[in-house]
């Protein structure tokens, strides 16, 4: 048996839940742990539990290891999945295996996770039971109907959630923009450019994570697990080394990188991968767009 | 307020690693990138609370007098932290659980504890919720600011998009930072080098108990699949860049 922990903020169910349901169903019986959502597109058993999902409701999945005895428990590489996976595995000294993209059943379960900033893989045999924390992306997402059964378990903790703040930026939604220009470490130096570009081509300026926490660009505009998705016409990826957090974030028709390291992960997920400066190539290339467009 | 702040140092990408079925060989290493973080937090909430900060240097035996270890430390010594102590692991392992059984009775004592959220090269385990139960403390992750308010930790959760979420959390409690409010501080060489003569080190050895459980069968890079390819002169790169723009009809 399978526990799947649905992976909800601010009572929705994030789309990697049905990810997971995919997966519990290649591995064999399952039950979804739902807390403080509807469950209505879940496939198949659903535990419901009513409040809001709280980084110590790793008790809940505590409780219900003890209830039903599982193999496995599988949680989303998301924030919560991420509090609760690591809470639980140490309260019942439980495997941990995180960053999971590949995952079979057999006399010990068989995982491959994708590590060192997306550049190794490593297969591992791993005892039951087990917890395991899957990236996103890995598997097609399965919706279906609940067969939900309602539990009152009381966990508490001196955690609190006060507020949900929402981002203070209106307007730009990178998500919906069909040309993103994404800057990360490689190209700092050149973001005015990027954005020169990004508005020659009718497009938005997004980064990757170390150049929002440099304060450079607003959180709204980070691609990648913490950030946003984008699913447009192109994804010019400028000086981004590819981190596995970051590649979760792009899905865009045509994804375009350009970076000095012939080996950036960030290759392996373009349709085109350009060696070069960034520093050095921008300049010479908006000259030729501008050109292009009649600009000069 | 005494707080604990955790840094480890992990492969360096930048120079690349090479891997073999065996293991994965770095050529050098760095601190791990969440960690200065945690560690630039922690300094950032010394100054809110007026409280005392303590680094400690997480780190395999085989590598406790590399200089990413010592330049992390003195780093946080050059900016504020009051005292600075090497946690030597003596049996080198990948596995979390163990680490944190290994470490866990030397984090006792701390009002919070700040930590990386991650490890760039962890697949077996997030150190800092492990941690916490094993203390017995609150945990929450993904954070990027804390501060106190009458004798409580404030602190703001990322949840993706540019939302957050905002707890109350009781201390004592470990904190597994994503990133720190304000943009890494810069410490001149000149301070760092001082910094590195007059601090001193507290070094514990600890045994690492194996709990086992995961074994790994190989470690590999993923295929690369059959992308286009462009190399060259810059102009033209630019050239074949400018005509896949007029293809996808973006200009």
């Amino acid at each position: 048996m399978i526990l799947v922990f649905a992976e909800v903020i601010e009572n929705r169910i994030e789309d990697v839940t049905y990810e997971l349901v995919a997966l519990a169903k290649q591995l064999g019986d399952y039950k979804v742990v739902v807390v403080g959502a509807d469950p209505k597109d879940i496939d198949g058993d659903v535990i419901q539990i009513d409040g809001i999902l709280h980084p110590y409701h790793y008790k809940v999945a505590e409780k219900l290891f003890e209830e039903y005895n599982p193999d496995a428990m599988l949680f989303a590489n998301a924030p919560f999945g991420m509090d609760l996976a690591p809470q639980l595995a140490g309260k019942l000294n439980l495997p941990l295996i995180t960053n999971v993209v590949k995952l079979e059943n057999g006399e010990r379960f068989k995982a491959t996770s994708l590590t060192y900033g997306g550049r190794v893989l490593v297969d591992l045999e791993v005892d039951k039971p087990a917890i395991f924390v899957v990236n996103r992306g890995c598997y097609e997402p399965v919706r279906g109907t609940p067969n939900v059964e309602k539990l009152s378990l009381a966990v508490e903790d001196g955690t609190e959630l006060l507020r949900v703040i929402k981002p203070e930026e209106a307007g730009v939604d990178i998500s919906k923009a069909d040309v993103v220009v994404s800057v990360g470490r490689g190209a700092i130096d050149s973001l005015e450019l990027a954005e020169e570009l990004a508005e020659l081509l009718n497009g938005v300026i997004a980064g990757s994570r170390p150049v929002i926490d440099q304060g450079l660009l607003p959180k709204t505009r980070q691609v990648g697990r913490s950030g946003k998705t984008v699913t447009g016409k192109l994804y010019l990826a400028l000086g981004i080394s590819g981190a596995t957090e970051h590649v979760e974030g792009v899905k865009a028709k045509n994804v375009i990188a350009v970076n000095v390291d012939k080996e950036a992960p960030i290759f392996r997920v373009a349709n085109v991968g350009v060696v070069a400066d960034v520093n050095e190539l921008l300049p010479v290339l908006i000259d030729k767009i501008k050109e292009a467009k009649g600009k000069r | 307020m005494k707080i604990g702040a955790i840094v480890r140092i992990v492969p360096d990408l930048v120079e690349g690693v090479e891997v073999t079925e065996e293991e994965v060989i770095p050529f050098r290493f760095v601190p791990n990138e969440r960690d200065e973080h945690a560690v630039e937090e922690a300094l950032i909430f010394k100054k809110k609370c007026n409280g005392s900060v303590e680094v400690l240097g997480i780190v395999d035996d085989e590598l406790r007098d590399d200089e990413a270890i010592e330049e992390a430390l003195a780093m946080a010594y050059a900016k504020g932290a009051d005292k600075l102590k090497k946690i030597v692991l003596m049996r080198k392992t990948f596995n979390r659980l163990e680490v944190a059984k290994a470490v866990a009775e030397h984090l006792k004592g701390y009002d919070v504890i700040m930590i990386g959220i991650q490890s760039i090269d962890s697949f077996a385990g997030y150190l800092g919720g492990v941690l916490a139960t094993l203390l017995g403390y609150n945990y929450v992750g993904g954070v990027v600011s804390v501060d106190l308010r009458d004798g409580d930790l404030i602190v703001q959760k990322e949840f993706g998009g540019g939302e957050f979420g905002e707890y109350k959390v009781k201390i004592p409690a470990v904190l597994g930072i994503v990133s720190a409010e304000k943009p890494i501080s810069f410490v001149p060489l000149t301070k760092l080098r001082q910094a590195m003569r007059s601090m001193e080190v507290e070094e514990v050895e600890v045994d690492v108990p194996e709990i086992g459980g995961v074994d790994v069968v190989r470690y590999y890079e993923p295929e690369k699949p059959e992308i286009t390819m462009i190399e060259g002169d810059v102009e033209e790169v630019a050239d074949k860049l400018v005509e896949m723009f007029k293809a996808l009809s973006l200009i």
